[in-house]
């Protein structure tokens, strides 16, 4: 018998270790991500300032507008884009307020939102801002002269934000114990006002490092007395920016938030075909250059920017004529572009720049959301830019058969304003 | 003894007695049973002159020629002349040597006594002592320092003073009888000596024990069914003699003596004493008049205080030493088998097993000073019982509050839990810190006692008792937090050893083996339920090889203990057989070697050391293997790993049985050593394996911070399945459960089949992971989720919530993610701002017209008027209560458990008292 058990005992023994270990029961595969379709948009009412915020979508849905500050709302307003897949709504309609953060609740994910402000001398635009990222820089900023910059931290979220911001000025790394730890309460706004903490700077850059929470962050720079709106966006190495025409200094910004040199190159393209490598040149750590396109060419032109690490390009066009207009650039070609707020502003007149950067020509419609309208087609020859205006709209929804990039600009007596499109990218 | 009755003559008179002799009156009291011709006989053969007069005291068939007759004591003390100088009182069941008499007025001459007591020898024994006259403690409870069966050699034979005397055969002088009234006739004869005693002490007279005066007694004055009514006596003799100043503390002290002995007694499972405690006062009440009475009457010829009392009685209480000695006893005799410790012997430490019992313990302790100096850790599987009626209720098919609750049967540890808390006077955290050190202790002791029914005697089978509660499947079971699991395993050895009898043991009664066998079957199917069937799987093993002792029909009614599981069962039998509920847990590959290597050996061994290695060997391989089966839930996972450490276990018991140096018990030690050495390194945190930590403290916030409506739930999530206490559910990426706002319990760890609240809230968190849902506090209200808490690394949930609108991060914990949810309802909604508060198991509060919706799984069991809410139950709000009453199913199965458990009991007790 003790044989028999000893011979079992080992086939036991051996039973152990030739059935596998069972694997321990695992959770479920992560679910897909699906971005709110939200915005977040800066609101600037008072001193003779109205913002109306536009809201485009593909369909007939509900919008829902919250104004925050100091931790709760300040007013909301429920409404629906309607048949045309539009609406605007004036901020003053729905509550008094300054300075605030709006948040947008859009109908579907392919849908988006902008900013118009309006004043008396100055006019602003652009497109509203989505989820935000937890790493965003801001360039382009100046407090030489009259010059006045302000970073608006905008946090709709039911959680604290922390940033630290990392400020660059051709003075070096500017060092102030209020960029550390910088407390954004929830459904709040906290601004940083760069002419008192970095006067007499000609170019400031923002690195805003997020600690906690998270936070949109906007550039509201001034200048001949019009004022320049422009999102905070993670750095990336491949950008488009349509220019506008005219005869205004016209600079690319582009700056770099890492901590390494960084090589780029700018493509210029002109309705009369490409030139690469228009510029190149190599970022110093955290450094920026920038390019006076203006001495290029009064016409409307385009120009993509590739580099070999993360870098941050934007558009500051600015004379004592038109005001200033600032704004950034997109990282992605697209066939279909919302313009949340382009139109004919009274007493001006307003334009969209088109970009095809492919080696196609493209055809593209461009459709004015508003009820009754029509649909206007033109072709844009391949590597060329095509500048068109436009009427009266709640915004433009604009349509290529091939990938473009598009911007549109707006001006009125002594201001002006820019911003660039909304790609629609699962559409 | 059973000499015929003789006529007082003078041929049968000493010539050797002086004349002048003091006269001494004899009063002969006849005693129920007692041969009456016998004891006059004896009395006539006394060597005495004068010639004592002889009255018999009761009502005799016949009396002998010259003998007078009184009914009572009082009577024939008082009917004494004063020609006579002693009363003799003697038993009719008392057989005095010739010279009794005689040595008993020689020296109570002698010492100036009034009183004087024979030496009493057990009637029809070789001179076993039954008294040579008594110490008393303060309560007058007999302290006679003679030990059971104590031969006389003589060695008490010296004259003196003593509290009292037996009445069997007591000398007093007739004036100080006659003074003091005589004895109590309301009392039996001992509780009677003692009252006379006491008394005659009180009123200045020495009493004296008189060793040379033998007197066999048959002791038929003393039967157990007057047990009670000596405890009366003495209590009334206490009344009678003590001082109003010695009454006003001894009377209490004596009240919570009787109290200690009852409720000790209980726990040995014997009611008789409770019983003669409480009549023993209920006579007394009714018998004060009377009392007081004899007290005023013994005023008058009192002359000495209290003190005189004192200077010949033990200190402090005699009940409370020989309960205390008793309980010593036991507790020695759970590691003493071979009752070295209890008979003194002087082989103590070469009594078989001490050695290892004591090196066991020791280890014990050293592993469970964390439970004992802080208490058990709130983690994992290991949280605090409920309140022990709410648990009760619970197990007796009540509402079953895990996770979003549930119909469904609690786990039937839950009524175990419950009854410990009630038994430990609702104190739930002291219940479950001596219930686990409890079981600590029993996995020793049990091991032990199970090797030691099998033959074994050496000490690796205490040792082996450590390898229950921490070998390869203990040790991970354990490591993962699971209480029950640790509680399991220490009963185990002790189910199976209840199949088992032992040679000296067979003569025991069957009853209260079967009665045990069930007791022990419920204790261990309430705790892990498959286990139940190892019992019969050893059994059977055992009779394979060919091994004595085993009783297959006393393992198969230990199958009855299943009944306690039965409703568990019934609703949930995804817990035996779904597989993607198990724990997970593997054991290292190291252990089924060990286990070879650790029998292998003993194969070279003899008898029953080699039997019991082979069935450990195989026992805990078989458990090992099970494990890696696929198509098996938590249940049968769990079972198999606590059968490993079993199995493991008997291989050390067999393997350490004979420490010596040859080399085959040499090759064994090592091999058993080192499986032991293996399994004690898990113990070492103090924590008997269990994970540290404080999830209910870490929680606290959910209570301290509660809406005014009470705390509700709180959502906890991680990657990391050991993060989620109890079991868990497989969410998007990540574990998730729901606990109890007012702190996770022992009943919530073990989640019921998902219903449709539970389908809804694995969908509500789907939509939040994925981002859309700009405002979960809302999607997660209507659950009651008070607060988020996210463990562990940051995962999709973190980053999720760092932006939305309604989840209020909030830092109230270090080392995990807190959101708290101001937007979530109340468990109890009554509409209008009114919220109802829990009430046990259900809910109460204002009484409406409306309804109250229950954020709770819906089902029909609710009252009154329940309706269903979406998933949701609801009540009507007319009788301000919300309360769950189960299933006839479920009902019946809860009382078909008790009906087991109630014949376990009976069974025992029935036994017990056969025996």
């Amino acid at each position: 018998m003790r044989w028999v058990t000893l011979l079992l005992a080992l086939v036991l023994a051996a039973g152990t270790f030739f059935v596998p270990v069972l694997d321990a029961p695992g959770v479920e595969t992560d679910v897909g991500v699906s971005p709110p379709p939200i915005a977040v948009c800066p609101v600037e009412e008072g001193s003779g300032r109205n913002t109306n915020l536009s809201v485009l979508s593909t369909v007939d849905g509900p919008v829902g507008l919250t104004l925050f500050t100091a931790g709760e709302s300040a007013g909301s307003l429920a409404s629906a884009t309607g048949a045309s897949g539009s609406l605007v709504i004036p901020v003053v309609d729905v509550a008094a307020v300054g300075t605030v953060g709006g948040l947008v609740e859009m109908p579907n994910a392919i849908s988006a939102a902008g900013s118009v402000v309006q004043g008396a001398a100055s006019m602003s635009a652009e497109a509203c801002a989505s989820v935000p990222e937890a790493q965003a820089f801001i360039t382009g900023g100046s407090t030489a002269g009259e010059a006045t910059f302000e970073l608006h931290l905008m946090n709709p979220y039911a959680g604290e934000a922390v940033v630290e911001l990392i400020v660059e000025s051709e003075a070096g790394t500017e060092s102030n114990s209020r960029f550390e730890a910088v407390i954004v309460p929830p459904r709040s706004s906290t601004f940083v006002d760069f002419n008192d903490l970095t006067p007499g700077r000609e170019s400031l850059s923002v690195s805003i490092e997020t600690i906690k929470g998270r936070v949109n962050a906007i550039g509201r720079l001034g200048i001949h007395g019009d004022t320049g709106v422009w999102r905070a966006l993670p750095g990336a190495i491949d950008w488009f920016i349509p220019v506008p025409k005219g005869s205004a200094s016209k600079e690319l910004i582009i700056a770099t938030p890492a901590n390494t040199e960084i090589d780029y190159q700018v493509d210029l393209f002109t309705p009369s075909g490409a030139e690469e490598a228009f510029a190149t040149g190599r970022l110093t750590e955290r450094g920026q250059h920038v390019i006076d396109l203006g001495e290029v060419t009064e016409e409307a032109i385009g120009v993509r920017v590739v580099s070999t690490g993360p870098v941050v390009p934007v558009l500051r066009w600015s004379s004592p004529d038109i005001g200033v207009a600032i704004t950034t650039g997109v990282v992605v070609e697209a066939n279909r572009w919302f313009l949340p707020g382009a139109s004919t502003l009274e007493g001006g007149w307003a334009t969209i720049i088109m970009l095809n950067a492919g080696i196609e020509d493209s055809t593209v419609s461009i459709r004015p959301l508003r009820e009754n309208t029509s649909v206007r087609s033109f072709e844009v020859s391949s590597e060329s830019v095509l500048a068109i205006g436009i009427e009266e709209a709640d915004g433009y929804l604009v349509e290529s058969t091939n990938p473009v990039v598009v911007l549109w600009t707006a001006q009125r007596a002594g201001s002006t304003s820019a911003a660039i499109g909304v790609p629609i990218l699962d559409g | 003894m059973t000499d015929a009755p003789a006529p007082l003559t003078a041929e049968t008179q000493s010539v050797e007695a002086p004349n002048d002799a003091p006269r001494v009156k004899v009063l002969l009291t006849l005693v129920e049973g007692s041969d009456f011709d016998a004891a006059v006989a004896t009395v006539s053969r006394q060597v005495y002159d004068p010639v004592p007069d002889l009255v018999i005291v009761g009502k005799a068939e016949s009396v002998p020629d010259g003998a007078e007759v009184a009914v009572t004591l009082e009577e024939a003390i008082a009917a004494a002349d004063q020609s006579t100088d002693y009363l003799w009182i003697l038993h009719s069941d008392a057989r005095p040597r010739p010279d009794a008499l005689s040595a008993l007025v020689e020296e109570v001459e002698r010492a100036d006594a009034a009183l004087g007591g024979s030496k009493l020898l057990v009637a029809g024994s070789h001179d076993v002592l039954e008294s040579i006259g008594s110490a008393t403690d303060v309560f007058g409870e007999p302290y006679t320092g003679l030990d059971e069966d104590e031969i006389d050699l003589q060695q008490y034979d010296v004259v003196r003073e003593v509290s009292f005397v037996s009445s069997a055969s007591m000398l007093v002088r007739r004036d100080l009888a006659q003074g003091l009234g005589g004895l109590d006739e309301k009392v039996p004869p001992v509780a009677a000596g003692l009252d006379f005693s006491q008394r005659a002490r009180l009123a200045g007279g020495r009493v004296i024990s008189v060793p040379s005066s033998e007197v066999y007694h048959q002791g038929r004055c003393g039967g157990k069914s007057r047990k009670w009514r000596e405890q009366a006596g003495r209590l009334r003799a206490m009344v009678t003699a003590y001082s109003p100043l010695t009454l006003l503390w001894v009377l209490p002290y004596d009240f919570l003596v009787a109290l200690v002995d009852s409720l000790v007694s209980l726990l040995f499972l014997r009611w008789r004493p409770g019983a003669r405690h409480l009549m023993s006062w209920g006579w007394n009440t009714l018998n004060i008049p009377s009392t007081f009475g004899r007290r005023r009457r013994f005023k008058k010829v009192r002359v000495l205080g209290d003190e005189e009392l004192f200077r010949f009685q033990a200190r402090g209480s005699v009940r409370l030493r020989v309960i205390g000695s008793e309980l010593s006893n036991r507790m020695l005799s759970i590691f003493d088998e071979d009752q070295a410790l209890a008979k003194r012997s002087r082989r103590i430490w070469g009594s078989p097993g001490i050695w290892g019992a004591v090196l066991a313990v020791f280890i014990l302790g050293f592993s469970m000073r964390s439970i004992i100096f802080s208490g058990l850790p709130n983690v994992a599987g290991s949280f605090p019982f409920e309140a022990g009626s709410v648990a009760l209720e619970r197990w007796f098919a009540g509402w079953n509050e895990s996770g979003l609750g549930s119909p469904d049967a609690v786990h039937p540890s839950v009524g175990l839990t419950g009854l410990a808390s009630i038994l430990w006077f609702g104190a739930e955290g002291a219940a479950r810190t001596v219930l686990t050190l409890a079981f600590g202790l029993l996995a020793v002791v049990g091991m032990g006692r199970f090797a030691g029914r099998l033959g074994l005697r050496g000490p690796g089978r205490y040792l082996a008792g450590l390898v229950v509660i921490a070998g390869p499947g203990t040790a991970v079971l354990a490591g993962s937090g699971s209480w029950t699991s640790l509680a399991a395993a220490s009963v185990l050895p002790w189910a199976v050893r209840a199949a088992f009898v032992h040679e000296s043991e067979k003569d025991r009664s069957h009853l209260s083996r079967f009665g045990w066998v069930i007791l022990i079957g419920l204790t261990l199917a309430s705790l892990s339920p498959v286990l139940i069937l190892v019992p019969v799987v050893v059994v059977l093993a055992w009779k394979v090889w060919g091994g004595q002792g085993s009783r297959l029909v006393l393992a198969l009614s230990g199958l009855l203990g299943t009944a306690v599981a039965l409703q568990f069962f019934y609703s949930d039998v995804g817990w035996l057989l779904e597989a993607d509920r198990r724990i997970g847990l593997s054991v290292d590959d190291l252990w089924p070697v060990l286990l070879v290597v650790g029998f292998l050996p003993l194969v070279l061994l003899e008898g029953t050391a080699r039997r019991i290695g082979s069935l450990g060997v195989l026992l805990g391989l078989a458990g090992l293997l099970l494990v890696r089966i696929p198509g098996m839930g938590p249940g049968i996972e769990e079972a198999s790993l606590i059968l490993a450490s079993f199995g493991a276990a008997m291989v050390v018991a067999a393997g350490l049985d004979r420490l010596t140096g040859r080399p085959k018990h040499l090759m064994s030690i090592v091999a058993a050593g080192a499986i032991l050495f293996f399994s004690i390194g898990s113990l070492a945190d103090g924590r008997l394996g269990l994970p540290s930590g404080d999830l209910s403290e870490r929680l606290g916030f959910s209570v301290s911070l509660a809406h005014e409506h009470g705390p509700g739930r709180t959502l906890l999530a991680s990657t990391q399945r050991s993060d989620v206490p109890g079991e868990a559910r497989s969410g998007p990426g990540y574990w998730y459960r729901v606990v109890d706002g007012t702190g996770m319990t022992h009943d919530e760890v073990w989640l019921p089949s998902p219903r449709d609240g539970d389908e809804a809230l694995d969908e509500a968190l789907r939509l939040i992971s994925t981002g859309s849902e700009l405002r979960p506090g809302e999607v997660l209200a209507p659950f009651a989720i008070d607060w988020v808490v996210l463990f562990g690394p940051e995962f999709r949930l973190d980053e999720v919530l760092v932006a939305q609108f309604d989840l209020v991060p909030t830092p109230l914990d270090p080392d995990s993610r807190v959101f708290e949810n101001p937007q979530a309802v109340a468990l109890a909604d009554a509409g209008a701002d009114s919220a109802w508060q829990r009430s046990a198991s259900g809910f109460s509060g204002d009484l409406g017209s409306g309804r109250v919706a229950l954020a709770l799984n819906h089902s029909d069991g609710w009252s009154p008027q329940p309706g269903p809410v979406g998933w949701q139950a609801s009540v009507s709000a007319a009788e301000g209560v919300a309360s769950f009453r189960g299933d006839s199913y479920s009902v019946a199965m809860a009382w078909v458990a008790v009906a087991v458990a109630l014949l376990g009991l009976i069974l025992v007790i029935v036994g017990r008292a056969r025996r």
